[in-house]
């Protein structure tokens, strides 16, 4: 099993810091996934997760300028590690101005993915940093656990509201109360809302465009018949949706999320060169 | 850590020193009489800005402290702040001993410290001749399936100045260090760092026109079998001449404890251990660090063992930490006109533990 890879422009390496910023912010410990062409960040929906999951996905071929890997086996060419995402952040935060990354799998004391992070200097040769992030390497067996969480059978899917409004509504219903409802219909009408013994708040969106979804077998999304105003809803715990809002540093391409009507809320969100899927199960 | 919030809250002071029209007397003071003195400065930003003066006044028979800050329109702050009477210690060790010297901007440390974790509270530097390595420290018993390591590489180019006599390994508390790194960045002054082997003091200083500082850390030795139990670092009193027994502050400053925090705040008879001692008179600006021999009887005895602190005892935790633990933390403001009385009284702060008796005729101004 290796793997070794390379990032030398510094675009690419602080977008790939602002996603691992980001997934830091969802997971304390998440799965990472190595393919030939894709990293895939991989939360689980356990109940230690708090019953939220995570999936995201990114091309390698967008961010690294060199990728070697090798899985466990040739017919299974993948690897699976855990680890702690905020320490890859941490090991990325101080590396801004670098020359170069080399992020590499190696056992020193236990396995380690090393970040070795090449810096300017004043001299000659350049400061090299590295940061030893323990990890854990997931054994074959184990890898159904982390499979592609399917599209769940919706009842609206609809477009989010601007990331930085819904963040700030969303943190300011936070200090009010601990779950908060999302609900939405086919019309483009979202409504967050959120009720105590105190008070009841509710903040409306309008507009917002709901995404059209081609069914499998080629037909038009069977919204046709559906009471296009009728609201689907679902309770959730409100700090998991303020961390996905938060954790969001740059504004993604499409952000949308599919209801399940009291199971389940299921947010996209899309740049060019990474997806992330976050889902949040409703509350009884 | 005593040194380190010292630090900061002196940044401000060695910024108010320039402003000190009046000071009725030298002394020294403990930055972190359980806090007391630090509200005093606490918002810099603030100081800058509103204070004019700042005069600092004691009533040695009341125990009393009085900083008064006098801000503009006429306001007057006025702190009363009760001290105790410490005992004069003293750090033992000689820089110009040391084989191995650094130099190097204060911004460089500060560059290189910002990749460890605030939360690490200890870093090895490691280094030969042809490289310099600061790394988190491991202990033995580190479960390094949880724990993140980080190295730096550094080339000898970087330095100012750059002397490796002996291939070394030190490790030492980098939270305390922090403290002086915030402040050598806000004088923005060069840093000197004087080693040896594992086991030795490793002492930072810093070096201005109208200050300067030393921080004397011990250093882990691995090899060391034996318990140590620190002795408490301190600085001499100028003036109070009547105390001169170490009948109180020879408690070990640590029980094991790896905490220099808990350590020193613990026993309330320390509390003069890190003592920082502004004099500051501007313009006729004398270090009168009038060292007072203390007599040998009252220290313990020194089997010239390495580490700075000066006592051992004798079996102890053989099974704890064998990491000694103090600082010290001077500060002097230095005119170019000595008085011969001073030079005379004015013992070298810092001498070998194990070479004292070498020295003991040597007067020279080591710290300062």
């Amino acid at each position: 099993m290796r793997f070794r890879a390379k990032i030398v422009d510094l675009a690419c390496l602080n977008h790939f810091s602002r996603i691992i910023n980001t997934i830091a912010k969802l997971a304390k410990t998440c799965i990472l996934r190595l393919t030939v062409c894709k990293l895939y960040f991989i939360l689980s929906d356990k109940v230690a997760n708090g019953g939220a999951s995570m999936w995201c996905e990114l091309s390698q071929g967008n961010f690294f300028d060199e990728f070697q890997m090798e899985g466990v086996a040739a017919e299974h060419n993948e690897i699976y590690l855990e680890l702690v995402p905020e320490n890859l952040s941490r090991a990325l935060k101080t590396a801004q101005n670098a020359k170069a990354v080399k992020i590499k799998l190696t056992n020193k004391h236990c396995p380690c993915l090393s970040v070795a992070v090449e810096l300017p200097s004043l001299s000659s040769s350049s400061r090299i940093v590295t940061h030893d992030i323990p990890v854990g390497v997931i054994p074959r067996r184990m890898w159904n656990d982390f499979k592609e969480p399917s599209v769940p059978d919706f009842d609206v899917s609809i477009y989010l509201p601007a990331l930085k409004t819904m963040k700030s509504v969303v943190e300011r219903m936070k200090n009010l109360s601990n779950f908060i409802v999302i609900e939405a219909n086919l019309s483009g009408e979202m409504n967050l809302k959120i009720e105590t013994d105190l008070v009841s708040v509710t903040t409306h969106f309008k507009d917002l465009g709901n995404p059209p979804w081609a069914s499998e077998d080629g037909c038009e999304s069977n919204s046709q018949g559906r009471d296009l105003e009728s609201m689907a809803e679902a309770c959730i715990d409100i700090k998991k949706l303020q961390q996905l809002l938060a954790g969001q540093q740059v504004n993604p391409t499409k952000a949308l999320c599919n209801i399940v009507r009291k199971r389940i809320v299921h947010f996209i969100l899309l740049h060019e060169e990474v997806s992330l899927q976050y889902f949040i199960p409703a509350v009884a | 850590m005593k040194c380190v919030i010292g630090g900061a809250q002196l940044r401000v002071f060695g910024r108010a020193i320039h402003a000190i029209a009046r000071i009725s007397d030298e002394f020294w003071f403990d930055p972190i009489e359980k806090g007391s003195v630090l509200p005093v400065f606490r918002c810099v930003n603030v100081l800058e800005r509103n204070v004019e003066r700042c005069s600092i006044s004691t009533n040695p028979s009341d125990h009393h402290i009085t900083f008064q800050l006098l801000c503009r329109h006429g306001v007057v702050k006025t702190y009363n702040l009760t001290f105790q009477d410490c005992d004069p210690l003293q750090a033992v060790f000689a820089r110009h001993m040391c084989p191995n010297i650094l130099k190097v901007h204060s911004r460089l440390l500060a560059d290189v410290m910002i990749h460890f974790p605030t939360s690490q509270e200890e870093i090895t530097l490691s280094v030969t001749p042809m490289k310099v390595c600061f790394k988190s420290y491991t202990e033995e018993d580190t479960d390094f399936s949880r724990t993140m390591l980080t190295e730096i590489q550094l080339s000898p180019e970087e330095f100012d100045y750059f002397q490796v006599g002996v291939d070394s390994e030190v490790t030492f508390c980098l939270k305390e260090l922090r403290g002086l790194l915030v402040f050598s960045e806000a004088a923005s002054v060069p840093v000197s760092i004087h080693f040896d082997r594992c086991g030795r003091p490793i002492a930072f200083s810093i070096e201005d026109l109208l200050l300067e500082a030393s921080f004397i850390l011990a250093t882990l030795c691995e090899a060391e079998k034996e318990a140590a139990t620190p002795e408490p670092a301190c600085c001499p009193r100028p003036w109070d001449s009547s105390r001169t027994g170490m009948d109180k502050s020879d408690q070990p400053s640590m029980d094991g404890a790896r905490n220099a925090d808990t350590a020193t705040s613990k026993k309330p008879q320390q509390k003069g251990n890190t003592p920082s001692m502004i004099s500051a008179k501007p313009s006729n600006a004398l270090a009168k660090q009038e060292v007072k021999n203390i007599p040998r009887g009252s220290e313990r005895d020194v089997p010239g063992r390495a580490g700075a602190a000066m006592a051992k005892a004798a079996g102890g935790k053989a099974t704890e930490a064998p990491y000694e633990k103090f600082h010290s933390l001077f500060f002097g403001a230095v005119s170019y006109k000595e008085k011969e009385t001073i030079g005379d009284n004015f013992q070298s702060l810092v001498t070998a533990s194990d070479t004292e008796e070498e020295f003991g005729a040597l007067q020279s101004s080591q710290v300062l």
